[in-house]
């Protein structure tokens, strides 16, 4: 029965992914899980340059909901459906190389671009998420991370502005800046919260003016509505972000996962809980494909509370991390800059 | 003839433009900075270790015989039969040289009746041979059978000391058609012993120290299968001690068994079909394993298995001095040195190598080993580095995508460099840092808005090492 409704839910996610495909990339598609599916086939020569083997990697139990990852750089622009950014490149910037999968500490890199001619008076822009649900530094938003790291720089590094809010495409960014005099290059580091993660544009050239006028360029960038760490009101396209929501209190039902090998790497597993309960999508940000298979088996059989924002049900995102605990648990530090909890109290903590 | 040099004299002028703009890797450091010594301060060896390191350099540096010498136990597989002969540059211990020993394994009768793999040059890298991929019957790659196991260069075949064993080589052409061979180059093992003494806490806080940066980096660590603590040696960091590495070589580059790895190593495809021939098991004639511990010699030292005594050579090496700079036949100044170190930690290299990832904790070996600042120039940690450097071979929970951050300390007298050989150029290297899935692209960017200048005091600095 359990096979008939997998293999049910499987043509229905293949029919949709296959409907979505124009506007919503899935995990297959960028380039390196396009390698791995042309493996599929007999091959008489490896391409190079290709990565078939892969130890921990991400995932997702279906192809259609967006992950952070699903960011792509297209030629005048870098979209990402999970965060509903939308940035016009500015003119003759492209991406070169594709960031790195997802880490087991829930970085992500969703875009590395830059002009086509590199040098020394060129500039680039970095975009990375750290998913708040992992991370190891004692951060719980965009404007305490970059506080940190303000605090935390490297002797060689020197700050120029210290943490300070910035609007930029009609939101409220954390802008902070540094430099090195060793190599006079310039870093602009604007944080922003959206849905669980702070998101980071870094800037770096040799020219603060050039710098400057990234920054302004910024504005031509589509933010979502709601930009914070909790995200949307849930229910709609956007689930509430609740940080450690899949505790005993709230959870009805739970089955824990039986593993097959040993292993010592973490698995941090982002979930979405419909207004019933159930777990409606799994992504895993890094996993062994086993590690993968065993939580979405015994996830499949959880059951959680409705959680219920104004008297009605709604969506919420989570994170569970399984397996190894990456990192020893840093103090959180006292921030009144802290993103304020809701009336629901649904902050991310 | 006029036109001609009206056309030469320009391009000249445009080489030597170049010459003076471009910035050139001063190469490999021929004077000697004494890197080969030992870590041990001979007045306070409490333990007498240094016998143990004296007897474990002469055995490093022993020539292996199939059977019938005082040194049996080779094959019937094998890359060398000499440990030194691959780790050898720039002293016995270190990477490989600029003369390929296994270029002259055939001719001179080591292997006397195996051909020649065509990647097998006389002055490029020693190199062992791995498959990532099993092939089918029919030439074809099966992604579903991966394999990454070492694929042995040489046989014993033909020996006069080999009996009747008969074997063939892999079939390299097979694989290199099918572009389904990728090489690992010899690690240099000088300062191993502090490596091996760092403890997990100290490499565990130094990863959570990496965090705090702008660069999109966040690596992890390679852990060992038996008891779950990190594991530190070989490419990947595949292995959790020194006694594992020298095992594990011994095994598989020499085909020696020993007291860790107790029976003789087939190929990838003979482990999956029937395993060695019969004829080919017990050439040596000592039964197994062909390396044990002696008990009826009579120096403490030589009581010890040749593996125990690889260990304790590799485990009191001294970390390889920096030096001076030549570039060019000039002595580069001691201030661009210092301009290239604060320029290599600010574009971000030293995020992952680390210049410095923590200070031993106490040795029961010797004081030496003690409270020591590691200036190995690596986090010990994996990350991912990008199709352009993935090798497809998995080692322990490292993917075909994933190495150590290779240890930098000595890489001013390193002739190969990357984890495969593949240049010798130190510019080069850093720019294969760059491809799509890699945590350096973000550093190698801002190398790349270095200046010219800039550019050249990184390398200069990282020849000093």
């Amino acid at each position: 029965m359990k096979i008939r409704v997998f293999c049910f839910l499987f043509l229905v996610a293949s029919s949709a992914s296959l409907l979505a495909q124009s506007q919503t990339p899935s995990l297959n598609s960028n380039s390196r899980d396009s390698a791995t599916s042309s493996a599929q086939r007999p091959l008489t020569k490896l391409p190079p340059e290709t990565i078939l083997v892969r130890g921990a990697f991400s995932s997702a139990s279906d192809s259609v909901t967006p992950v952070p990852e699903s960011g792509t750089v297209s030629q005048d622009a870098f979209t990402d459906p999970y965060f509903g950014i939308n940035y016009p490149l500015p003119r003759d910037w492209f991406q070169e190389y594709e960031g790195p999968p997802p880490s087991e500490s829930g970085l992500y890199v969703l875009a590395q671009i830059g002009p086509r001619k590199d040098g020394p008076d060129s500039a680039s822009m970095l975009i990375t998420a750290q998913d708040l649900f992992f991370t190891p530094l004692p951060t719980t938003n965009a404007l305490e991370l970059n506080q940190f790291l303000n605090d935390h720089l490297q002797d060689y590094y020197k700050v120029e502005a210290a943490p300070t809010p910035m609007k930029i495409a009609g939101r409220t960014f954390s802008f902070f800046s540094y430099w090195s005099p060793a190599a006079e290059l310039h870093w602009y580091v604007l944080a922003i919260d959206i849905r669980c993660h702070a998101l980071q544009f870094v800037l770096t050239s040799r020219d603060t003016k050039l710098l400057d006028s990234l920054m302004l360029d910024l504005n031509r960038m589509k933010l979502p509505a709601d930009v914070s760490a909790t995200a949307g009101e849930g229910g709609g396209s956007v689930p509430v972000c609740i940080k450690d929501y899949a505790q005993d209190s709230n959870l009805v039902d739970r089955v824990d996962p039986i593993f097959t090998e040993h292993r010592f790497s973490p698995v941090p597993v982002r979930i979405i809980i419909d207004t019933q309960g159930k777990i409606k999508h799994i992504h895993f940000i890094s996993a062994f494909p086993d590690q993968a298979k065993a939580i979405s088996d015994a996830l499949e059989q959880w059951k959680f509370k409705p959680y219920l924002r104004d008297g009605r049900p709604v969506e919420v995102e989570t994170g569970i991390l399984f397996g190894r605990v990456p990192h020893p648990v840093a103090p959180h530090p006292v921030a009144p800059s802290a993103v304020t909890p809701r009336a629901t109290g649904a902050a991310v903590r | 003839m006029s036109t001609l040099r009206f056309v030469s004299l320009p391009l000249a002028l445009l080489f030597a433009a170049r010459i003076g703009l471009a910035q050139t890797d001063p190469g490999v450091q021929t004077a000697s900075r004494g890197t080969g010594a030992t870590i041990i301060n001979p007045s306070n060896d409490p333990n007498g270790f240094t016998a143990f390191f004296n007897d474990g350099f002469n055995r490093f540096q022993e020539i292996e015989t199939v059977s019938n010498s005082a040194n049996t136990g080779l094959g019937p597989r094998f890359n060398s039969n000499q440990c030194s002969s691959c780790h050898a540059q720039p002293a016995v211990g270190g990477s490989g040289a600029a003369t390929n020993p296994q270029f002259l394994i055939i001719s001179s009768g080591v292997a006397p009746d195996d051909t020649l793999p065509s990647f097998v040059t006389a002055t490029g890298p020693t190199v062992e041979a791995r498959a990532p991929f099993f092939l089918n019957s029919s030439g074809e790659i099966n992604t579903k059978a991966p394999n990454g196991g070492v694929e042995d260069l040489f046989t014993v075949t033909g020996r006069s000391d080999a009996g009747s064993c008969s074997l063939i080589q892999p079939n390299f052409a097979a694989y290199l058609a099918a572009n389904d061979l990728i090489f690992r180059i010899p690690t240099p093992t000088f300062g191993a012993g502090l490596i091996e003494n760092l403890d997990d806490s100290t490499l565990i806080a130094n990863q959570v120290n990496n965090l705090k940066n702008t660069l999109g980096i966040a690596g992890t660590f390679n852990h060992s299968g038996n008891d779950g603590t990190i594991t530190r040696f070989g490419w990947k960091a595949q292995n959790k001690s020194l006694h594992i590495f020298a095992g594990e070589a011994y095994n598989v580059e020499m085909g020696v068994s020993n007291e860790l790895f107790t029976q003789d190593r087939p190929l990838p495809e003979e482990e999956q079909a029937t395993g060695l021939p019969s004829a080919c098991l017990n050439l040596s004639g000592t039964g197994y394993p062909e390396d044990t511990s002696n008990p009826t010699q009579t120096t403490n030292a030589a009581v010890l298995d040749d593996v125990s005594a690889f260990a304790n050579f590799m485990r009191f090496l001294a970390p390889p001095p920096p030096g001076g700079v030549v570039l060019n036949g000039s002595q580069v100044p001691t201030s661009t040195i210092a301009a290239g170190s604060a320029l290599f930690n600010s574009v971000g290299c030293a995020n992952c190598h680390n210049p410095s990832p923590g200070v031993t904790q106490v040795s029961n070996f010797v004081p030496a080993l003690s409270s020591v600042q590691v200036n190995a120039f690596s986090d010990i940690e994996i990350h991912k580095m990008g199709t352009r450097l993935a090798d497809n071979v998995a080692q322990g929970s490292a993917s075909g995508e994933e190495f150590r951050t290779a240890p930098l300390w000595g890489l001013g007298q390193r002739i190969f460099l990357l984890h495969d050989g593949r240049t010798t150029d130190l510019f080069t290297a850093i720019q294969d840092h760059k491809s799509s899935g890699s945590e350096a692209t973000t550093v190698i960017e801002n190398f790349n808005k270095l200046t010219t200048t800039q550019q050249q005091e990184v390398l200069d600095f990282l020849r000093s090492l």
